[in-house]
């Protein structure tokens, strides 16, 4: 890459690299790939010298550029969902930006594109979860029966899930008093357990309480759990 | 291992939640083949009486597979991590020690959340070794992407 290149302009860039990485924080990546992500993202893009820190709530941003000025973003993370192909998505894009196949507007582009990626339709989600629940009803020493249970409950539970944030998302009143991760996975896992008992006292369930681990599954972050784990850069 | 099928429920349970998080179809079979080699190791090394070490040894072998898959396919390792860790993440333990708290039992509830913490302990350094050590071995190639860049 030339030195005399035209950089695009500082404050584009900053926006770009912010985005970036609140797409791969929204999509539940680590702290540290988001780091890397805008920096990735400044650096190939005419960034002299960028710093980002960020934590599951937020990002921080600095950018020193060609101009010698330096300028800054804070971005909040208010909503997090899960989605993997965003995340490998976005790992691209610094990829290729850094590796100069990809410019300035081709990146706006595709992060505008990733965006757009949702989550496999419904269907597919409830014989997923189904499928997630069910298995590991039987891996936790549930049998057959105990299995099926799990696997339609976890599938409504999902169902529920889904239709719940296509409600929200029609009424923007209610977006906007957003329900707390917290409060969802208290109720969600209220109800599953309601059921799984239920189903037990009824003689669906042989041994409701793997059925109850199976469906809980859903609501256990293994995210969390893989993201607990130390900034390996920083061993 | 107690039952071979058991192979087979960790697979597909890790597929069912790679599909729930939006990993796409090409991606699926290398998070499913993790959490063999993950739910394998960890039902071995269980059986021969490592009962918080099983839980590292299985966490570092599905580190290490994400990140050989995700030097060939050039995607981020953790992606195959996510769904691959699921059936050895101790939702049972979490499950037994709320149960025993609730029906008032200190002893056993004190029992299953040492034993849980233990084993979120071990998987966490379990994936931070595979991470650091992939990152030790790329360590060069990265180096060498970055430097170039700050002629000016």
């Amino acid at each position: 890459m030339p030195t005399s290149q035209a950089y695009p302009d500082p404050e584009e860039v900053l926006l770009l690299a912010a985005d970036a990485a609140r797409i791969v924080l929204e999509s539940g990546a680590e702290t540290y790939r988001a780091e890397e992500t805008a920096q990735a993202v400044c650096s190939a893009l005419g960034g002299v010298e960028a710093e980002c820190f960020a934590t599951p709530t937020g990002i921080i941003l600095s950018f020193f550029g060609q101009d010698a000025r330096v300028r800054s973003i804070v971005r909040r993370i208010s909503k997090r969902s899960m989605n993997l192909e965003r995340i490998s998505r976005v790992n691209k894009l610094s990829r290729d930006l850094y590796a100069g196949s990809l410019d300035f507007d081709g990146a706006a582009a595709e992060l505008g594109r990733i965006e757009q990626i949702a989550g496999y339709p419904l269907p597919i989600s409830l014989l997923a979860a189904a499928m997630g629940t069910g298995s590991f009803t039987l891996l936790f020493g549930g049998r057959w029966n105990d299995a099926l249970v799990a696997a339609l409950v976890g599938a409504a539970l999902v169902g529920a899930a889904l239709v719940g944030a296509v409600l929200s998302r029609l009424t923007k009143e209610l977006t906007r008093r957003r329900s707390s991760d917290f409060f969802t996975n208290i109720v969600g896992g209220a109800a599953a357990a309601l059921a799984c008992l239920a189903a037990g006292r009824l003689g669906l369930s042989t041994n409701p309480h793997t059925a109850i681990i199976g469906v809980i599954m859903l609501l256990v972050p293994g995210v969390a759990i893989t993201n607990a784990t130390p900034t390996p850069a920083t061993w | 291992m107690s039952h071979p099928l058991e192979l087979l429920w960790a697979a597909v349970g890790a597929m069912g939640f790679a599909l729930l998080f939006g990993l796409r179809p090409r991606d699926i079979p290398l998070a499913a083949i993790g959490a063999i080699l993950g739910w394998g190791s960890y039902a071995i090394a269980t059986e021969s009486g490592m009962a918080a070490a099983a839980y590292f040894i299985a966490a570092a072998l599905i580190g290490l597979w994400a990140e050989i898959a995700a030097v060939i396919v050039k995607k981020p390792a953790s992606i195959y991590i996510v769904s691959a860790i699921l059936p050895i993440v101790p939702g049972g333990g979490m499950y037994r020690t709320m149960l025993e708290s609730v029906n008032g039992n200190l002893q056993g509830s004190l029992q299953a959340g040492f034993e849980t913490l233990m084993a979120a302990g071990a998987i966490a350094a379990g994936l931070a070794v595979s991470s650091a050590l992939s990152r030790l071995l790329s360590f060069n190639s990265i180096a060498k992407r970055l430097k170039p860049r700050s002629k000016r």
